[in-house]
């Protein structure tokens, strides 16, 4: 079934294997950074699945939700760095493992 | 073809993205952010989604990835220190994944339309700016206003957050 | 117009006490005679009813009807047998001597409205029980005449003897009540009516052993609390606080023995078990002789009487044990001549010697008082059944019945020694020798109101043999009648004045003492010492109940389980963002993972 057509079937596998490196990263890494850089790869993986849902359908509306992920994301980017800053001012550190004053 | 394209495609995103999940310096990391994304607007293309390509080379790795890359250089960034893997961390996450990987032909096997084979035409439909633009403002009409809202508000917050205190 | 006489009978005496009550206390003058008068006129009712209607036959008044449920029917209606017409006559007649007498007793007393009032009251609930053709009614009256008594024990009550025993009177009788209450309930679930008509047929259809002796247990408490019988004899004694008018009708002739008269109202029920039966003779048979010898060793002249009355009480309620109603009812009207009159000649003895009631501080009063003196002693020949008084006839035919019970013979016989014995040390010490005191030196008889009601039941005492009260019952008893019963009992009864006389004759103190019986067998005492113990120990379970349930279990246990939740979910929180991420996406991961597992199910 692998080698054979291509198939929607295997651009969903192809999402889902980057959404779980990009799940990897979220998880593991300890540089918020580096955290932020593998969110934008879980959002890739959303897209690169809706897109294949469009071409596979015949239908453009998920193209336009690709749009909006996309600008959602930017936002999102803009938004989080901004709050990284902050925090950097304030603790001169950006590794996760300093940021638990949450606690019990 | 379109089999070649697809799994060198494949294989180059799977390989940037576990280069920016591994690798220790951050700016190092963001190049291979950008490579990842070159990569899925290819792919974009042999999906015959044009238009979206380009907005994703534009706007993704055109503007998010400079502004990661001039938040490295402010924040100075270090690359980090060599530690020991966390093998319980990693195995748990390897076992996770395991498990979702082995899902995913249950959910193929479970839709027949999944089956049908990617073949590249002159009439093959492409849904360029038009359409995608007609769409937009029809019937997407008040999800794109919200979202202007929504960048506005970002840009309001970004300015208020990175704001110094007066006199530090 | 006659069958609306028990209604006159009845409520005649509760007119008089209402309108002294609402209208007369000022007025002694015109409420005394107002009373008297009352009791006059449900007296002749009752003789007319006597004579009315066949001897053997009953008669309802018409009835008015109040309870009437699926199941219960509970009338107003009074019942006019044989038995209620001899009984009402008998209560009504003591009620107006002792009405008479009391006008001479409590001449000079500011509240004597008041007595007389609570006197007609008492009257009404009496005759209440008497004529109450079912147990609800006669209960509703039951505790009228509780009531009532209570009222006229703590007659002077700025003396808190008297209230105390008023209440113990009250309360020990709603002990008994109690048990009464739950045979009424036993006795309508088992034969499905309380009315004193029916329960006969319906009893005799039968019911399971156990149950109609538990019903019957039940109704013999009722008795015991109101009749004063083991155990709960023990506020009749107190009860002698009251005027000497009050013990002499209620806790002597009257109140006391509506237990006995209960007890042959529901005799069919009684009769079904043998356990009862045997109970009730038994406990009538150790009653006879446990306070005749207490009452050898006690020094108020009232107690003595009063300790005379449980005894022969105990004589009618084994009477009903023995199953011979008819001799009991006999017992029943001759005891309420000669021992009424007996207390009313210790009233006249106690107001002579200016209330002094201690024996000890009287004597010589046989000179000075001799009309008081002869009627004592025409009471006590009655009370200790020497022929040819009336006592005599009627425990004759008690002790006829227990021919082939050896342990009650003796009981009752040896009673019956005891009770001469003290009488006759009663008599010698009040009356003989010389007096003792300032108050027996100046003694002298009564006025002609007091004179009167004495003389007329001195007669009775000596007559009543003649009284033909079990035929006229229709509860003749049908054993052969055994000539040694009589021998041995006149025997012992002679026999006991004998020890008397040689001990008390001329004595200027006592010269027995036995300290259990003058302790009146510590009865008191235990009773006391078990209610202290049961308080304590109620109280100690409610302590240890409040501390460690409430206090400890449910107020501080919450707090604690509130503490101990609050900690286990403390470490939830731990601060590190990638934890929470981490099972955030487990969870998503198993919200999907079924999702998959319905779709391609």
């Amino acid at each position: 079934m692998m080698l054979g057509e291509i198939t929607l079937g295997h651009y969903l596998a192809l999402s889902t294997l980057l959404f779980l490196v990009g799940l990897a990263g979220v998880l593991l890494r300890r540089s918020l950074l580096i955290v932020m850089m593998s969110l934008e790869l879980l959002l890739n993986a959303a897209n690169l699945a809706l897109v294949a849902a469009a071409r596979f359908k015949g239908i453009p509306d998920p193209q336009v939700a690709v749009f909006f992920v996309i600008t959602v994301a930017a936002a999102e980017v803009a938004v989080g760095l901004a709050i990284l800053v902050a925090i950097f001012r304030l603790k001169k550190t950006t590794s996760a493992e300093d940021f638990a004053s949450l606690k019990f | 073809m379109e089999q070649f394209f697809f799994w060198s495609l494949a294989v180059g995103l799977l390989a940037a993205a576990t280069s920016v999940v591994t690798l220790r310096n951050p700016v190092t990391n963001a190049v291979c952010l950008v490579v990842t994304l070159v990569f899925q607007a290819a792919l974009f293309i042999t999906l015959e989604a044009t238009f979206l390509a380009a907005v994703q080379v534009i706007v993704y790795a055109g503007a998010v990835m400079v502004l990661f890359l001039f938040v490295i250089m402010l924040l100075d960034v270090k690359a980090e220190a060599r530690r020991p893997i966390p093998w319980p961390k990693v195995a748990a996450v390897l076992v996770g994944a395991a498990a979702v990987v082995a899902g995913v032909p249950k959910l193929v096997a479970a839709f027949p339309a999944a089956r049908e084979p990617l073949r590249w035409s002159a009439q093959s439909s492409t849904f360029g700016a038009k359409e995608l633009g007609a769409l937009l403002f029809t019937s997407y009409a008040p999800l794109f206003l919200a979202t202007g809202v929504l960048l506005l508000v970002a840009t309001i917050g970004v300015v208020v957050l990175c704001r110094r205190d007066p006199g530090s | 117009m006659i069958a609306y006489a028990p209604y006159l009978i009845l409520l005649l005496p509760l007119l008089a006490a209402v309108a002294i009550r609402l209208f007369l206390y000022p007025f002694p003058r015109i409420a005394v005679p107002v009373s008297v008068g009352a009791c006059l006129g449900s007296f002749l009712g009752s003789l007319m009813l006597l004579n009315a209607g066949t001897p053997a036959g009953g008669m309802a008044a018409p009835a008015v009807p109040w309870i009437e449920l699926a199941g219960l029917k509970a009338g107003f209606s009074l019942v006019a047998d044989p038995l209620a017409r001899l009984m009402t006559t008998t209560v009504t007649g003591v009620a107006l001597l002792v009405h008479i007498y009391s006008l001479g007793y409590l001449a000079k007393d500011p509240c004597r409205s008041r007595f007389f009032a609570e006197l007609s009251l008492f009257v009404f609930s009496m005759l209440g029980i008497v004529f109450a053709d079912n147990l609800i009614t006669m209960f509703i009256f039951w505790e009228l005449v509780g009531l009532s008594s209570y009222l006229l024990i703590g007659f002077w009550h700025q003396r808190p003897a008297a209230g105390a025993a008023a209440n113990k009177a009250f309360l020990v009788n709603r002990i008994g009540d109690f048990g009464f209450i739950l045979g009424i309930l036993g006795a309508w679930s088992l034969f499905g009516t309380i009315s004193f008509a029916d329960l006969p047929s319906r009893a005799a259809s039968g019911a399971p052993f156990w149950a109609a002796t538990a019903v019957g247990l039940g109704l013999l408490c009722g008795c015991l609390g109101k009749s004063a019988q083991l155990p709960l004899h023990v506020w009749l004694p107190d009860s002698m606080e009251g005027p000497t008018p009050v013990s002499s009708l209620l806790h002597a002739a009257t109140m006391v023995v509506a237990g006995v008269y209960m007890l042959i109202r529901v005799l069919p029920i009684l009769e079904l078990s043998w356990v009862t039966m045997n109970t009730i003779a038994w406990i009538g048979a150790v009653m006879t002789l446990l306070p005749a010898l207490i009452a050898c060793q006690q020094n108020d002249i009232k107690r003595i009487l009063a300790y005379s009355t449980l005894s022969e009480i105990a004589y009618m309620v084994m009477a009903v044990g023995l199953n011979i109603p008819g001799p009991g009812m006999y017992h029943l009207v001759t005891h309420a001549f000669f021992k009424c009159l007996l207390f009313l000649a210790a009233g006249s003895a106690i107001h002579g010697c200016h209330e002094e009631q201690d024996i000890w501080k009287m004597g010589g009063l046989r000179k000075r008082m001799p009309f008081t003196f002869l009627v004592t002693w025409v009471g006590t020949l009655a009370l200790a059944a020497i022929p040819p008084f009336s006592g005599f006839w009627s425990k004759d035919a008690i002790f006829a019945a227990t021919y082939d019970r050896p342990g009650l013979a003796a009981c009752s016989m040896a009673a019956g020694f005891f009770t001469s014995f003290f009488m006759l040390r009663m008599i010698l010490v009040a009356f003989g020798g010389k007096p003792r005191s300032e108050g027996a030196t100046h003694a002298h008889e009564g006025p002609p109101a007091m004179v009167v009601p004495m003389l007329c039941l001195a007669v009775l005492s000596v007559l009543g043999g003649i009284l033909p009260i079990s035929d006229f019952l229709g509860m003749k008893p049908d054993h052969p009648h055994h000539a040694w019963t009589l021998w041995l009992s006149l025997l012992l009864a002679v026999a006991g004045f004998f020890p008397a006389y040689h001990l008390y004759q001329g004595a200027m103190q006592d010269p027995l003492r036995v300290p259990i019986l003058q302790a009146k067998f510590y009865v008191d005492e235990f009773y006391q010492r078990g209610l202290v113990a049961m308080q304590d120990g109620l109280g100690r379970l409610a302590d240890a109940f409040e501390g460690w349930v409430v206090r400890g279990f449910l107020v501080r246990g919450s707090g604690v389980a509130a503490r101990v939740a609050g900690q286990g979910l403390r470490l939830v929180q731990c601060g590190q963002v990638q934890l929470y991420a981490a099972v955030f996406i487990l969870g998503a991961l198993g919200v999907v993972g079924w999702l998959l597992g319905r779709v391609s199910s």
